[in-house]
């Protein structure tokens, strides 16, 4: 992939931008910063079908702020108004009603609700009908845009509106992040990649590699949320960029069910410099450390790279004293 | 005699074929499932130049639907019952982007409990989605009331989408003869469909932004009301230019034997049939009965409605629906589009029936203007009636001995 | 007597706790009271409004509030914000209290038929607080000018704060906060009357002249918001020091930094939220903030 990339450095990042200044997003917002990048590499064509949530409140009439064509769907069927987009497209130019000229990437933009929960039947079926189609998911791990309730992608230990921490429940939430990136694989995907904006040149890439594959292409961006996880926007790529070097965020690609990592953490940062940096988590050291729950989270990850390791022969140190 | 025999489901199909829809998302259901297959069966065959996609929803159908109508497509699909109910959130949605496309409803009673043979309050629960609503009587109409109602959804006074519903089982599965149209004055009759600001690469377009202000949501609300008010007068013209072309005319209403009756029931959809036999019987013995079928339902043709009623000595409205605390759904209506008419009658009796397409025979339907011509005489407040009749309680009541009686 | 009391601010400023504040204050004083937000596209920045009502008899008014007796602004950019306007319907001999270190200027004359009462609630509350969360100085200021008495709008405080999670430190910080707002400010005898106009209703066949759909032709047109005006620090560039490495530009959420000809990022002023993430990225430290203002 490397050899063949346009991106060698962040320098490589076009200079066209189909964001445009005056978004409603927050401050911050990594899941806006996503959609900016994405499209910088698809270019000027696109067709975003979006599902509710936060990206759905930024395109309020009258003002848009993406230049290219934006359809908002429902929560639940993002990925079938992708396919009915497509279809047409593809039977009006084929009809020669439509000049190939005309031909757009269809892309899906949603949050990790519709990603991982109530839109989860859709894209099952947009990827068994092998849909030509990009998803783009900004996964901020909850329901952001209702004011961060817990969603299937909410890690253990997080504090969410719905899985508040007391000292009934110290936890906060008590259920693992479902595991998408492996869902879409066994589906079949041909190409699934994880994101993180904070890794620019590899997020390039793996757009670009999307380009150049017929079929569902499906992306989860780890997407910082400053309002939800409690952090000063301006760190936002720097926890992104934490989440990588821990190895709680493993930036992958899979291409026709072969996994690949992208980038190796040579030695993970321990999970607990991640876990500060956010008010979700503060209830895992205040008033007092809760260690088991840290050392649950510290060695899932330590689990899944000694797993990834032995797979791919991967050099990878864990953390001093890892389980 | 010429015509072809075809059920409702076929005569919906021949009509999506000869509109030359360009994209059909499908997904089956009794009693609809005919339609979707028949043109499945076309379009492999490459007898029908169509997209045909089996969704695996139908939220996603009508999603895939509404999105393929705002990317240009001519749209076409088909669902009964829960499967309506189950994309109904979609249906506000297509209404909301002003996506004309039509969607075929072979009406199927609602669970629980469930049960497959019609009934309205399936098609009656999406009256309120900003989709046009025309109501068949025939296979005739069901094919005709297809490619009238592509020309008024797309029109650009209009741009609303259309649902065309038929009974499950008394039409959907019934043959009867229908006269197809030829697809060369089909053509003319509905040209290709040229959309309003299509999702295009060239000509960028946001389409169903959030709005953040009530009076924004006001505005596109009322917009969406009167672009269906209008349809009214785009469908008589759709209609005329029908008759031109292949002699049916079809209006928002119609009545039977209506001129000089005293008593008259309101009907839709299949049942209508029954209705007009029991006219024809309460006629024949000296009693000036009459029938007024509702064929158009969004818009509501409430002046028509109005200017038919008026003066009669009774009116009864035949609810195949029922919302339960209330009673008929469409009692309300037309109660309402009489109250400020001068003349109007002095009774409208409310009457349910044929839930879950429990048959009706002739002596029910003229119980109902013997009801009628006595509340005209003693001058009594009608009451409601719900149609049941002894021998189907006697059989229910020893089915629920069954159920749950002692053994 | 009804006091109508509108508060404006930007997402995260506390708006809503404000009205919470009060409302719990007021209602400790033993008033009739309603409070509420409104509920829309409110994000960290962006322009968001709540309400307080407080009346010795039953409240007979709901929704929104057009015609406040008070309104409070809880920072004065918002003044000449289109979306905001925060100055509208406020009632003659009604009061703006406005967040600001311009004093009675802040409003430019605009409303002669107010009385204004300027107070710096930012510089206090980043010495109470250290950051610009002005909800318990807001509800302060309007307490007092309303003539709540101290003791209740401090419970107030102490109950919505507490409500809200902060901790016992900083809960104790914003009664300090609160109790200096209240005690810079005196009460005012407010007697309003509500602004002349009329209002009628357009026939239907007007409102639905045209072809109605709600599609938006002119994409990209997000610009005119000028999400500028959501800073409270500003981003500046030294290019002595910067070697167009491109970073900033890179992760810039906004598109708000774009490249000159001369190969140079340049800020949008006019749309950067002031998110600062150019500033943590920028590996020479080449981007310095300021605070919006004037402040430093």
């Amino acid at each position: 992939m490397a050899t063949t990339s346009r991106f060698k450095t962040l320098k490589d990042m076009p200079v066209e931008d189909y964001l445009t200044p005056g978004n409603t997003m927050c401050a911050g917002c990594g899941g806006i910063l996503a959609v900016r990048i994405f499209h910088k590499v698809l270019g000027p064509n696109v067709a975003w079908i979006n599902a509710a949530g936060c990206m759905t409140i930024t395109m309020s009439y009258p003002l848009s702020p993406i230049k290219s064509n934006w359809l908002y769907t429902a929560f639940a069927s993002a990925p079938a108004g992708a396919q009915g987009v497509r279809d047409a497209l593809d039977f009006l130019i084929a009809k020669g009603r439509l000049p190939a000229s005309e031909d757009m990437k269809v892309v899906v933009v949603t949050g990790d609700g519709a990603a991982y929960d109530i839109g989860f039947q859709a894209t099952a079926g947009a990827i068994d009908r092998n849909l030509d189609f990009y998803y783009l998911c900004y996964d901020n791990e909850a329901y952001g845009n209702t004011g961060f309730q817990m969603s299937t992608s909410t890690p253990f230990g997080a504090s969410t509106k719905t899985t508040p921490a007391t000292e009934a429940f110290p936890l906060g939430n008590t259920g693992r992040k479902k595991d998408l990136f492996e869902v879409w694989r066994i589906q079949k995907a041909p190409y699934v990649a994880t994101l993180s904006n904070s890794h620019g040149v590899d997020f390039l890439r793996k757009v670009e590699k999307g380009g150049t594959i017929k079929g569902p292409k499906l992306y989860i961006d780890f997407a910082a949320c400053p309002t939800g996880w409690g952090f000063d926007p301006k760190d936002s790529v720097e926890v992104e960029k934490l989440v990588v070097q821990t190895g709680i965020w493993p930036l992958k690609e899979s291409v026709n069910g072969v996994v690949r990592h992208t980038f190796v953490p040579r030695s993970l940062v321990p999970v607990k410099e991640y876990l500060k940096t956010q008010e979700r988590f503060r209830h895992l050291f205040e008033p007092a450390e809760k260690s088991e729950a840290v050392s649950i989270i510290q060695s899932q990850v330590n689990e899944y790279w000694r797993k990834a390791a032995a797979a791919e022969d991967l050099d990878v140190r864990l953390p001093e004293g890892a389980r | 005699m010429n015509g072809k025999l075809l059920t409702g489901n076929a005569a919906a199909a021949s009509a999506a074929r000869l509109a030359r829809v360009d994209y059909v998302p499908a997904y089956p259901i009794t009693p609809q499932t005919e339609i979707i297959e028949t043109i499945a069966d076309w379009v492999r065959e490459r007898k029908m130049d169509t997209k045909f996609v089996q969704l695996e929803s139908e939220h996603s159908m009508m999603t895939a639907a509404g999105a393929a109508s705002l990317a240009g497509a001519r749209v076409f699909t088909a669902t009964s019952s829960q499967g309506l109910l189950y994309a109904l959130e979609m249906l506000y949605n297509v209404s909301g982007w002003r996506a004309p496309m039509v969607l075929v409803n072979v009406s199927r009673a609602l669970a629980a409990p469930i049960v497959l043979e019609p009934d309205h309050n399936d098609v009656l629960a999406a009256r309120d989605s900003g989709f046009l609503q025309l109501h068949a009587e025939t296979c005739q109409e069901v094919a005709d009331l297809v490619l009238m109602a592509y020309r008024v959804a797309e029109d650009r006074r209009v741009m609303l989408p259309a649902i065309v519903n038929l009974d499950g089982f008394y039409l959907s599965f019934t043959r009867e003869r229908v006269l197809l149209p030829e697809q060369e004055a089909v053509d003319r009759f509905l040209p290709q469909y040229r959309p309003l600001h299509p999702l295009r690469a060239s000509r960028p377009v946001a389409k169903g932004a959030a709005v953040m202000e009530g009076y924004v949501y006001t505005y596109f609300r009322y917009n969406m009301h009167a672009a269906a008010l209008r349809a009214r007068k785009v469908f008589s013209e759709a209609s005329r230019d029908y008759e031109r072309l292949f002699g049916r005319s079809y209006g928002p209403v119609e009545g039977y034997m209506l001129d000089d009756a005293e008593y008259v029931l309101v009907m839709s959809n299949s049942f209508t049939t029954i209705g007009r036999q029991a006219v024809k019987r309460m006629r024949e013995r000296g009693v000036a009965a009459g029938l007024l079928k509702l064929r158009m339902v969004r818009p509501f043709p409430s002046e028509e409605v109005a200017a038919l009623l008026r003066g009669r000595k009774a009116v009864a409205v035949f609810d195949q629906n029922l919302s339960p605390g209330s009673g008929g759904i469409f009692y309300p209506e037309i109660a309402a589009s009489l109250y400020n008419a001068k003349g109007r009658p002095a009774a409208i009796l409310p009457v349910v029936g044929g839930l879950g397409g429990k048959q009706l025979t002739p002596k029910e339907m003229t119980t109902i203007f013997e009801e009628m011509q006595a509340i005209a005489k003693e001058g009594k407040t009608p009451s409601p009636m719900y149609l049941m009749r002894n021998d189907e309680l006697a059989r229910v009541k020893r089915a629920v001995a069954l159920a749950q009686g002692e053994s | 007597m009804i006091v109508r009391v509108r508060f404006h601010g930007r997402g995260g400023q506390g708006a809503k706790t404000a009205s919470r504040i009060l409302g719990t204050a007021a209602f400790n004083a033993g008033h009739f009271i309603q409070d509420f937000p409104v509920y829309g596209a409110e994000r960290r920045g962006a322009p968001v409004a709540s309400f307080t009502r407080f009346s010795d008899e039953e409240i007979t008014e709901r929704g929104f509030i057009f015609s406040p007796d008070v309104v409070a602004v809880m920072d004065d950019s918002l003044i000449v914000d289109p979306l905001a306007n925060p100055l509208a319907g406020l009632r003659k001999g009604g009061c703006a209290v406005i967040n600001t270190t311009k004093g009675a200027d802040a409003v430019g004359g605009a409303r002669k038929d107010v009385v204004v009462v300027p107070v710096a609630l930012t510089e206090q509350a980043l010495k109470f607080l250290g950051k610009p969360v002005l909800s318990a100085g807001i509800a302060a200021a309007v307490a007092r000018v309303s003539g709540i008495k101290e003791e209740s709008l401090l419970a107030g405080v102490d109950e919505e704060l507490r409500e809200v999670g902060l901790s016992e430190d900083m809960v104790k910080r914003n009664l300090e906060f609160a109790k200096s707002i209240y005690g810079e400010l005196a009460p005012l005898k407010l007697k309003t009357e509500e602004l002349p106009g009329k209002e009628e209703l357009v026939p239907l066949a007007l409102v639905v002249s045209g072809e109605g759909t709600e599609d938006v032709t002119r994409t990209g047109n997000s610009t005119v918001r000028h999400t500028g005006n959501w800073r409270t620090f500003r981003p500046a560039i030294d290019y002595e020091k910067c070697t167009d490495c491109m970073i900033c530009y890179a992760y810039c959420p906004e598109s708000a930094m774009s490249v000159g000809s001369d190969g140079r990022v340049k800020i949008d002023y006019d749309n950067c939220k002031g998110c600062m993430i150019c500033l943590t990225e920028c590996p020479l430290r080449a981007i310095s903030q300021t605070r919006e203002g004037g402040l430093q």
